[in-house]
């Protein structure tokens, strides 16, 4: 068996774990909504300001949810915990500023082309965490409940004893993520299955 | 417990079918030359397919709608994969693409118009996206069950594989196609030249004085069928994927840890899920780019999971240059042919070992003993390890 | 020479997007690819060559070399005027 046991979302404006508001975006600062929660949250990890928003929201989200499960990094192998993240515009929001950087700015920017793939999100909160477990990324259509819970399902039954999951929709303004994990090794009360995974997402059902 | 596959299909560097491939590889005939078909980079090494976009839409039919390079190209090897199947009723087929590209080409055009500052149409960038180019490579064939893409960088298509075969194994599809795809863009030109890891020359792995890596473009696919699915379509088993696995490198965005640690782990593992043990594994594909880094920390791990055993091996990147997230699947068909024809394919340019590692790739082309079980490696940016297990046996 | 180390001390906080650091915290000597120092690594690297040729027009056309230049900004401003003259 296994249970979601902490989740974080992450909209437009609002940031919240297990469901509670942690932080609020002020939109008259001038600094970027990630980065308020970065500083609000009180994160250290310089190499956050280097991220685009996609390793940003995947950093914030992940953080917060260990910080929220204390026992997490102590109860697992480290690989033992497996990662699976999907979006719908893969790294577009990324790729426009680096088309940006040769097409005007003079010189492609190799910073910026390090992050046109989506899976770097998964590369920094490995780095972060000393983590090897499996890790994927998949860009679907939209949100796909059914997806995360069959790759999930795989993973819980092939060698991981977690699984990180995460929906990062990151373009522009345009924020929806919900990173959520799921254990099989400590008793939870919400079931892994794709309703609940729909439900706790607060994505429209499409 | 092995998987079946009972077809393949590939275009790349080195011909536009299955046949053209093997017939280069025999012949030792790289495909890596200048520029020729991309408006850019004049001069500069890549290995493109030689085939241009009109005429891949005509062979293929795919009517007016603008359509990317990267849906041409994974369209063509998706077909010659599934060959003659049929779409049967209770049948569940899918499709796994990967793409690292995505419609990049059509979002190049795209931001000049952007850049016109006349309101863009952020819907064009949901074409942009790779899932998009899957779609139009499962609607070439009419398959409209499962339909998924991974993108995961240069193991991105040994991923699709790996998600394709346990599918089958957990009894969620029947039958999947599963590969990946990419084209040259000038996206992906100004991004590897301003990592500095291309090499002017063609490139030579897993060699002392290599120093970087040529793109190449292509895309390759497989059919992947359980046994109900076979009884229905009558295909022959072409040989097995018999082994799969992904590890985190965790060390670095771009670059591979000195101690090949997640390839370590990826090898490792995908060898025990096979069951195949080590003395038994006829050749290695390697990822082997031609990069510094990449082929002292592969060669790393080839020593840490087979010590002084290492079966022979070889990149075959300097045939076909790095196509990315087509790699892991390319290299996969390449690995099937090998078994099929008893081959083990050169790496070409290779003179001097890696000083620190010492190890020497195959150099010549060998026909003489079986090939029996293959291990191929793809390892993509973000420390995304991959590894498969391909053999004759289930 | 002054102007030149205070300049690049600007534009390597602004090309490589270190935040919280102001020039007054880049020791002209201090190791820039040393934890203690700023902690660059190997793509910060790439960034300083494009630096050098976005604000000084010279081209660093092998990565090796940077090595070498970009230990600190001491060497980097001596690198420049090499080049330069």
């Amino acid at each position: 068996m296994s249970f979601i046991t902490t989740y974080c979302h992450i909209s437009a404006d609002q940031c919240s774990v297990n469901g509670k508001a942690v932080s609020a975006r002020d939109r008259a600062a001038s600094e970027s909504w990630f980065k308020q929660i970065y500083k609000e949250q009180e994160l250290v990890y310089p190499k956050f300001y280097k991220m685009d928003s996609l390793s940003q929201a995947g950093f914030l989200a992940s953080e917060l949810i260990k910080r929220e499960n204390k026992g997490l990094t102590g109860r697992y192998k480290d690989d033992e915990i497996a990662m699976l993240f999907a979006n719908q515009s893969s790294s577009a929001d990324t790729d426009l500023r680096f088309i940006n950087s040769y097409e005007h700015n003079g010189a492609p920017s190799p910073s910026l082309f390090v992050y046109t793939l989506p899976n770097i999100v998964l590369g920094e909160i490995a780095i972060v965490n000393k983590w090897y477990g499996e890790n994927m990324f998949a860009v679907l259509p939209k949100f796909a409940p059914g997806f995360f819970a069959d790759y999930g399902q795989i993973l819980l039954s092939t060698g991981a004893k977690a699984v990180l999951c995460g929906w990062l929709g990151v373009l522009g303004d345009n924020i929806e993520v919900f990173v959520w994990l799921v254990e099989s090794e400590t008793n939870g009360s919400l079931n892994f299955n794709q309703e609940n995974v729909l439900k706790l997402s607060g994505f429209n059902p499409a | 417990m092995g998987v079946r596959i009972t077809g393949i299909g590939i275009v790349s560097a080195i011909g536009l079918t299955v046949a053209e491939n093997l017939q280069s590889l025999r012949e030792s005939k790289s495909g890596i030359g200048p520029v020729q078909i991309l408006e850019e980079a004049e001069g500069l090494l890549v290995g493109e397919v030689k085939m241009s976009n009109g005429a891949l839409q005509n062979e293929l039919q795919t009517g007016l709608k603008a359509i990317s390079r990267t849906s041409l190209l994974g369209l063509k090897a998706a077909k010659e994969a599934w060959g003659e199947s049929k779409h049967i009723e209770n049948i569940r087929t899918g499709i796994i693409s990967a793409t690292s590209v995505g419609g990049m080409d059509r979002t190049e055009d795209f931001y000049k118009a952007y850049l016109a500052g006349t309101n863009p149409d952020y819907q064009i960038l949901k074409t942009h996206d790779s899932g998009n180019t899957t779609e139009r490579i499962a609607a070439g064939l009419g398959i409209s069950g499962y339909i998924n893409t991974l993108s995961t960088a240069c193991s991105s298509g040994a991923n699709a594989i790996m998600l394709g075969a346990r599918l089958l194994l957990s009894g969620k599809l029947d039958r999947v196609l599963v590969g990946g795809s990419d084209a040259l863009t000038k996206f992906t030109i100004n991004g590897f030249r301003s990592l500095m890891i291309y090499d002017e020359q063609w490139c030579r792995p897993f060699d002392e004085t290599r120093s970087g890596l040529n793109l190449g473009e292509g895309a390759a696919f497989l059919l992947l069928e359980n046994e109900r699915s076979i009884g229905l379509s009558g295909n022959r088993t072409i040989g097995y994927v018999n082994g799969w696995a992904n590890a985190a490198d965790a060390y670095h965005q771009t670059a591979s840890s000195p101690e090949g640690k997640g390839a370590t782990l990826a090898i490792t593992n995908a060898l025990r899920k096979s069951g195949i043990q080590l003395e038994d594994i006829s050749y290695i594909n390697a990822h082997g780019t031609g990069t510094k880094n990449n082929d002292l920390s592969e060669s790393v791990a080839l020593k840490n999971v087979f010590g002084e055993n290492i079966p022979p091996f070889s990149s075959t990147k300097p045939f076909t240059g790095h196509t990315l997230a087509a790699a892991g699947a390319i290299e996969a068909v390449f690995s099937i042919l090998a078994i099929q024809n008893k081959l083990i394919f050169p790496n070409l340019n290779f003179q001097t070992p890696i000083a620190e590692t010492g190890l020497e790739p195959a150099i010549a082309m060998q026909t003489q003993k079986s090939v029996n079980a293959v291990l191929s490696n793809s390892f993509g940016f973000g420390g995304n390890n991959s590894s498969l297990v391909f053999s004759k046996h289930g | 020479m002054e102007n030149l180390k205070e300049d690049l001390k600007k534009q390597i906080i602004e090309q490589l997007n270190l935040e919280d650091i102001t020039p007054a915290d880049i020791a002209d000597d201090a190791l820039l690819f040393d934890d203690g120092g700023l902690g660059l690594d190997s793509i910060d690297a790439l960034e300083l060559i494009v630096l050098l040729e976005k604000f000084h027009g010279i081209q660093v056309v092998n990565p090796e070399e940077g090595k070498v230049a970009f230990r600190s900004v001491d060497t980097m401003a001596d690198y420049i005027l090499k080049r330069k003259s």
